[in-house]
């Protein structure tokens, strides 16, 4: 009577999340039981072997297109270039956190304990920092991963638990400005549990509408079900008020510039590439898998969010007087682009994934930029302290100006060639208006680019111009990988396009 | 707003038992009176308890729809464990400390308050027309081999990446714990109780209890600090606020109460 039968686990699909997971079991034990002294050298040396490796296993998977666990996770194209888009993103990204010259022990707080400007914090200040920081942010990693081939809800709710935890975490343990960088977390976290409430009620509505959870079945479940339309509506949106949460869309983008500005830089680069990535992954599964064949009463609303995201970020970017912000409304307003990608469905899912990875390593890029702007109080994110820095420090300027070019999509970048990709994709799938709309909003966009370009080099140096500190090799290879990537997908990108193409649709069997 | 779900389900469905439908009329009030009551007492130890029993109200509601377990665990883990540790750390930061009642943001309240009305009234006629005219089936079938099989079936097959997955969630929150809670001591920096006796008596303080003010005094009053055994004053007797004076006579008589004969006579 009870016999409970094991479904058929593809361990081979689950491998490059297992590695990765498995690499973050062990760093925690390497917390425990390895000296002082060796743990940095120890979880920086793990942290990168485990992605790496994990990178590998989705190499050689890459021809993979399964469903197992019974339908709990599927791994198909779309997931494991999104899976290892966020692993390369990750690897990079750890070039940041693993930074200690450009601030004696990193930037993050030795003792979190400690009350912000207390005597114990003063007597931490020089010391180095936690290195739990490692397998959190594998673990933040192993989530998105598993966030991106999740084949049913309830796994995918699991995952956006799993990789948002560690990021709370993350954005409270700043070394400077702590006070900010707790409210950033606390803020983050509230708000978090709040569009994860939004979630899973939205999870639960679908249930009693299609019977099911899985993403597959709620696509058969909208053919076929007898309930209510209602509940099909209700719980779509719900369900997209949580994923639109995490991605940052107007109007769920609150929190977004509090806590871009907050965090750690490195942790907020983080954010901004893999988070994005890993959201962007969710949305388009859950809306191309499950809700294809519902689009004509989700794509009028999914597209005045596009809107209103676009508009809105790129016009706060304007306003903005700190780069960290300005960085934060921009991510606001490329989520907008992204959303285009969303509505349009099959068509534009390609570019999607390109504009991810393009987006991804400007983004890094010039976050790795902003740890480099420094005065005595550590960062000196405050637009007007940027000016003239271009006459002191010209190679820096340079490479900030190339990737501000990039952002506000110049040709020759990668933003010119992901937006033009994304736009035509959307284009030819009848999006026209969210063209129209997208190529108006990149144009205001690029005026905040421009202004800080304008400032860095055509404004007179301030009273106290900060100064370009010399990194690390680690942060000096973020940076040329952030250029240099946007600059080859600027020149080239048929080699990627060509990846992405080759990833083909979502599995929806 | 489930709630008001339920509430339609089950008076639309003619099947309901009377004992089921009694039981759902008494605690609903009950849990919908304990969740506004939550939001709108002021003392955090009375929000906790009245959670409590909109949590043990709504356990019941579910073993009354056959879900044994998840009405089990809801009030075994919300109520009895989770709301429990709520109130020990309430009790612990102190029940007096209050949230600051001042509104940063102007109309953020009313908006609030509007907001939330609003959409509690969406859903909750949304829902009741989505599941009002559904009589729910597969609950047999779901509950065959018995409640908690069916649970660990679903737990242990389909669900096991998710359940292992789960324990990723558990470190990182008890990483996350000791992160943010844990001060280190450093080698040295943690002492033993000769050190601390040590250290409190080095500075020549005096350790038995303070001797009162008055006593072996030339008065009784409060500002005349006390002789000690050899004869010297002690300031240490005199309370900080209180500026230690010699009284003349006069001051320092007793005064006159009741049942002495006239002002000022010393007796």
């Amino acid at each position: 009577m009870n016999d409970i039968q094991l479904p058929a686990i593809d361990y081979a699909a689950l491998l490059p999340m297992l590695i990765v997971f498995g690499a973050a079991c062990v760093g925690i034990l390497v917390e425990a039981f390895a000296p002082r002294g060796w743990r940095f050298v120890i979880q920086v040396s793990l942290t990168i072997g485990g992605l790496v490796a994990g990178l590998v296993a989705i190499i050689v998977n890459r021809d993979l297109e399964i469903t197992t666990i019974g339908g709990a996770v599927t791994v198909d194209g779309p997931g494991l270039f999104l899976q290892g888009a966020i692993i390369i993103l990750g690897i990079v990204s750890l070039g940041l956190i693993a930074e200690r010259r450009l601030e004696r022990g990193g930037p993050f707080v030795a003792e979190a304990a400690h009350a912000a400007n207390s005597d114990g914090d003063k007597r931490q200040e020089r010391e180095p920092g936690a290195t739990e920081v490692f397998p959190l942010t594998l673990f933040a990693i192993a989530g998105m991963m598993l966030f991106c081939v999740s084949g049913d809800l309830l796994t995918m709710f699991v995952a956006l638990e799993v990789f948002s935890l560690p990021l709370y975490l993350l954005c409270g343990l700043a070394r400077r400005r702590r006070l900010i960088s707790q409210e950033a977390a606390l803020k983050y976290f509230l708000l978090g549990a709040f569009a994860s409430a939004f979630f899973l009620y939205g999870v639960a509505l679908l249930y009693g509408y299609a019977g099911t959870v899985s993403l597959t079945g709620i696509r058969e479940g909208v053919l076929q079900s007898e309930q209510s339309g209602i509940l099909l509506a209700a719980g779509l949106a719900l369900l997209a008020i949580g994923l639109l949460f995490k991605a940052a869309a107007v109007p769920f983008h609150v929190w977004t510039p509090d806590v871009y500005q907050g965090a750690p830089t490195p942790v907020t680069a983080l954010m901004a590439a893999c988070t994005k990535a890993a959201a962007f992954g969710g949305l388009l599964r859950v809306f191309n898998v499950a809700f294809e064949t519902t689009a004509w009463d989700w794509q009028p609303v999914l597209a005045t969010v596009a809107i209103l995201t676009m508009v809105v970020g790129s016009i706060l970017a304007v306003a903005q007087t700190d780069i960290k912000r300005l960085l934060a409304y921009s991510s606001v307003a490329n989520a907008g682009y992204l959303l285009v990608g969303v509505v349009s469905l099959n068509g534009a899912v390609g570019s999607s994934l390109f504009y991810l990875i393009a987006y991804g390593f400007s983004v890094l890029g010039a976050f790795a930029m902003v740890t480099l702007v420094r005065d005595s109080e550590g960062e000196a994110t405050h637009l007007s302290r940027w000016a003239g820095l271009g006459k002191g420090s010209p190679l820096f300027s340079a490479l900030f100006t190339f990737l501000m070019l990039g952002f506000a999509g110049i040709p020759l970048t990668s933003g010119f060639t992901s937006k033009f990709a994304l736009f035509s994709s959307a284009w030819d799938s009848d999006q026209s208006v969210l063209v129209i709309v997208g190529v108006l909003s990149s144009v205001v966009l690029a005026f905040p680019y421009l202004k800080v370009v304008v400032l860095l080099w055509l404004n007179p140096p301030g009273e106290e111009t900060p100064t370009v500190s010399v990194p690390s090799m680690l942060t000096r290879a973020v940076i040329f990988a952030g250029v240099a990537v946007t600059f080859v997908l600027g020149v080239a990108p048929s080699f990627l396009l060509d990846i992405v193409a080759d990833a083909g649709p979502f599995l929806a069997k | 707003m489930s709630l008001l779900a339920q509430g339609a389900l089950l008076a639309a469905d003619n099947t309901v038992p009377t004992g089921e439908a009694v039981t759902f009329w008494i605690l609903a009030p009950i849990a919908l009176g304990g969740a506004i009551g939550m939001v709108l007492a002021r003392n955090a130890v009375h929000s906790a308890l009245l959670l409590v029993c909109t949590m043990l109200s709504l356990g019941v509601f579910y073993v009354l729809q056959a879900g044994p377990f998840i009405g089990m665990v809801q009030i075994i883990v919300y109520t009895g464990a989770i709301m429990m540790l709520f109130l020990f750390v309430i009790m612990l930061v102190g029940r007096h400390t209050r949230d600051s009642l001042i509104e940063v943001l102007r109309g953020q309240r009313l908006a609030a308050v509007i907001l939330g009305v609003g959409f509690a009234m969406l859903l909750g006629t949304g829902l009741a027309r989505g599941v009002g005219s559904v009589t729910a089936k597969g609950l047999d079938e779901a509950n065959a081999n018995g409640n908690v099989e069916g649970i660990a079936k679903l737990l242990f097959t389909k669900y096991i990446f998710a359940f292992e997955v789960t324990s990723a969630l558990l470190i990182t929150a008890a990483i996350g714990a000791m992160l943010l809670a844990h001060i280190e001591k450093k080698p040295g920096e943690k002492l033993d109780q000769k050190v601390l006796s040590r250290n409190r008596f080095t500075k020549g303080n005096y350790p038995g209890p303070k001797s009162g003010p008055g006593v072996f005094a030339t008065s009784d009053s409060v500002a005349t600090p006390a002789i000690l055994p050899d004869g010297t004053f002690t300031e240490r007797s005199v309370s900080k606020v209180v500026p230690a004076r010699e009284l003349t006579l006069t001051e320092a008589r007793p005064k006159a109460t009741n049942g002495n004969k006239q002002d000022g006579e010393i007796r």
